[in-house]
């Protein structure tokens, strides 16, 4: 089987609009969380959110967007976009250049791109109140292909003039690491010999705030410490948006057009609970199968895993679910194994999160680092025995884990390797 | 709106049932709703909405479409010409036609429905359109397609002597294509080693697209059909070449009706190859006659009773010095 690398990033998140940016934040555990205002109302407890910078995309008109300039977007594609396709554009146009792609590289048989989005239920209830308000026929013509799940594939795809696979995957916050999976089962299996992986949300009001209802976000009304993974005072998490887009490429092609990857994908494993739609297995029964799977699939031993991006979003019982998986798989080498969760500084990305976490990873391996998991006062006790990473460390993994746990109790688990 | 022919069918028949008022709150959602387009636009349309004046009508339906149509190509709307395709020239596709239409419709208050759209093609469709929409009148129908097999059917001039080989004739306009393959006999000797399209062969392929618009368009006189046998050219004024014409190039040939009444249909015409202007025809007449009606056509023919070629080798003086002008 051909070996799959990763050789392009794109970054549109809340702690960085560029890889730059992006892997200061990490090293210097920079968060992005805000007082959020669209959340400073009577009704809704949660006050703390982590946007996305310069990009301002209220208006139910997408001609009123502004964004980063640099990034040039003509109407026609413009209409058919949610903020989350907005987001995933702007980090795809990142992706190609970092790359270092042409044109008839992007465009060809052989190269496919994967995605995932929860949609833009925003645009879908402006739509639907539209509809009922005014009339079915005085509808956006393309208000559709910019509200429901598969937006930023359909956007994307057919912009980009993308010919070979395409799909998305919606598992919830699971859904970017499937889509990463997949991915790189298309180029592992000689289908595809260059895939893009495409996480993004909105990242707003109507993505973030129904959480509260299901009483998953921090209550904090304080940014600096909201979002706290493994700390013991942590009560939810907070949310945030945007869009990362990863190019892996076949090892034929990285050595054809001789560029140097930021690190080799491993393998990938999944898993699910078949527990409860919304709460993780207490003993992460499904997340260690996940691991396991992946470490099996990629002939390692879990001895030779240097750190792992935890999924751990900052929740009572996610975060020590997941702890009881990494001790089960672990064992007495727990003690040695960087753990971290850079969700304490970009906020929870649903279903952005996996991309986003893989695409950090490679950050890590490529420069050197692991970024330490931030806010944390106290360590919960029930993550004794595991060697959470409180600060930045400048030791360079060589093996890293990226773990994702998605609704329906579903579980990945992506490896990657020092190229 | 222009003179076209199929405007001349039923008269208005009742005014529009009493508009609402125009109330203030409704001026402010339609400037809301125009804010993308020009001042004169919005004025255009405030001034419709007001006093229900169709004259208003063509700026606001050429506002609207500049406003959905990319800044580069906005230049060539402002020309004026009616014939501007908008797909091939303007690119709107089908969604951003869909885009325009339902912003029309919320300005001037009409509904349409989606089997009414597919046949806009031009500007000036849209402007038709638009404005029977608003007058109550029937809604033309849209060009048709018309193969090769079915013009070599009905034309009364034949290969090697055909210069048209697909058309689409609406209500106010026809379009052909012919694409010069180089096996055209006149090549051999027009010219020696150097095969270029006789400018009197282009004002022929533009008298035969008149011909089948003749033939197959609609011209508003009730169950009347042409007498194929009874076409014939008669004049033609203000002809200019403007680029050679070699084998390899698809001529796209046009035509629009400026006057037909019985006995004779005028038109302007003209052909590109690509975007390129290749010849203009301010006028061109033909002479012609209903099937039922036997008048001989009062025209001057050059061959009375000769059924094909409707522009015959005399009338070549009726033009500057074609070949000179085509190279010049």
């Amino acid at each position: 089987m051909p070996k799959v690398y990763v050789t392009g990033l794109g970054f549109i998140t809340s702690i960085g609009n560029d890889r730059v940016e992006v892997t200061r934040s990490l090293r210097e555990m920079r968060h992005g969380m805000v007082v959020y205002p669209p959340f400073q109302r009577p009704d809704l407890p949660v006050k703390v959110a982590a946007p996305v910078r310069g990009f301002s995309v209220e208006s139910t008109d997408p001609e009123d967007w502004t964004f980063p300039a640099g990034y040039r977007i003509k109407r026609e594609v413009l209409r058919g976009l949610g903020p989350n396709s907005l987001y995933a554009y702007c980090a795809m146009i990142q992706a190609i250049a970092d790359a270092k792609l042409s044109e008839q590289e992007i465009s060809n048989q052989q190269t496919g791109l994967y995605a995932a989005s929860a949609g833009s239920p925003g645009l879908l209830y402006r739509l639907l109140t539209q509809m009922h308000a005014q009339g079915v026929m005085r509808c956006p013509p393309l208000g559709i292909v910019a509200a429901i799940a598969g937006t930023v594939q359909f956007n994307l795809v057919a912009h980009f003039k993308i010919k070979g696979a395409s799909t998305g995957f919606s598992s919830a916050c699971a859904s970017s690491s499937h889509a990463m999976g997949f991915a790189y089962d298309e180029i592992a299996l000689g289908r595809q010999s260059r895939m893009f992986v495409v996480g993004a949300e909105d990242g707003n009001y109507e993505t973030i705030a129904p959480f509260a209802g299901m009483r998953a976000l921090s209550l904090s009304t304080d940014p600096e410490t909201a979002s706290r993974p493994f700390d013991i005072a942590r009560d939810g998490f907070v949310g945030t948006g945007g869009g990362v887009v990863l190019v892996l490429e076949s090892e034929d092609e990285v050595a054809r057009r001789g560029v140097a990857p930021y690190c080799e994908v491993a393998g990938w494993g999944q898993a699910s609970d078949g527990h409860n739609v919304a709460i993780s297995h207490p003993e992460g029964d499904g997340l260690r199968r996940a691991m396991e799977l992946a470490l099996t699939y990629s002939k390692l031993e879990a001895a030779e895993v240097d750190y792992v991006n935890a999924h751990a979003t900052s929740t009572p019982i996610g975060d020590v679910s997941e702890v009881k998986a990494l001790r089960a798989v672990f064992g007495a080498r727990a003690a040695q194994t960087a753990v971290s969760s850079t969700k304490a500084l970009t906020g929870h990305g649903l279903s952005l999160a996996g991309a986003m976490e893989s695409a950090f990873c490679a950050l890590a391996i490529k420069d050197g680092f692991m970024p330490g998991s931030a806010h944390i006062t106290r360590v919960d006790p029930e993550c004794e025995g595991i060697h959470i990473l409180r600060t930045t460390s400048d030791a360079q993994p060589h093996v890293v884990l990226n773990n994702s746990s998605g609704f329906g109790g579903a579980n990945v688990c992506v490896v990657l390797r020092r190229a | 709106m222009e003179d076209s022919v199929a405007n001349r069918g039923p008269a208005p028949t009742k005014e529009e049932a009493a508009p609402k008022p125009f109330t203030p709150e409704d001026e402010v959602a339609l400037r809301e709703a125009l804010k993308r387009c020009s001042p004169a636009t919005v004025e255009a349309a405030v001034t419709y909405r007001r006093v229900r004046d169709t004259a208003q009508l063509p700026t606001i339906v050429i506002g609207v479409i500049e406003r959905y149509v990319e800044s580069e190509l906005r230049p060539k709307l402002r020309e004026g010409d009616d014939e501007l395709r908008l797909v091939e020239d303007l690119g709107v596709d089908s969604l951003t036609m869909m885009e325009i239409v339902m912003l029309v419709e919320e300005t001037i208050q009409v509904q349409t429905n989606n089997d009414e759209l597919r046949g806009l093609r031009t500007v000036g469709d849209v402007k038709t359109f638009i404005d029977c929409k608003v007058k109550g009148l029937p809604i033309p129908k849209p060009a048709k397609f018309i193969p090769l097999e079915q013009i070599a059917s009905v034309m009364p001039v034949q290969p090697p002597f055909l210069f048209v080989s697909e058309a689409q004739v609406g209500a106010h306009s026809a379009q052909g294509k012919y694409k010069l393959t180089g096996q055209e006999f006149f090549l051999q000797g027009h010219f020696k080693n150097n095969p270029i399209l006789p400018a009197s062969i282009m004002l022929e392929a533009l008298g035969q697209l008149a011909v089948l618009f003749l033939i197959e368009g609609s011209l508003g006189e009730e169950g009347k059909a042409v007498d194929t046998s009874k076409i014939f050219f008669t004049s033609c004024e203000g002809v200019r070449c403007h680029r050679m014409c070699r084998p390899g190039d698809v001529l796209t040939l046009f035509v629009k009706p400026k006057r037909v009444k019985s006995p004779f249909a005028t038109f302007e015409g003209s052909i590109r190859v690509g975007q390129e202007k290749a010849a203009v025809v301010e006028e061109m007449t033909l002479a012609f006659a209903y099937a039922e009606a036997v008048a001989q056509p009062a025209a001057v023919a050059d061959k009375p009773g000769s059924v094909a070629p409707v522009l015959t080798p005399s009338s070549e003086t009726a033009a500057p010095p074609l070949a000179a002008a085509v190279r010049a």
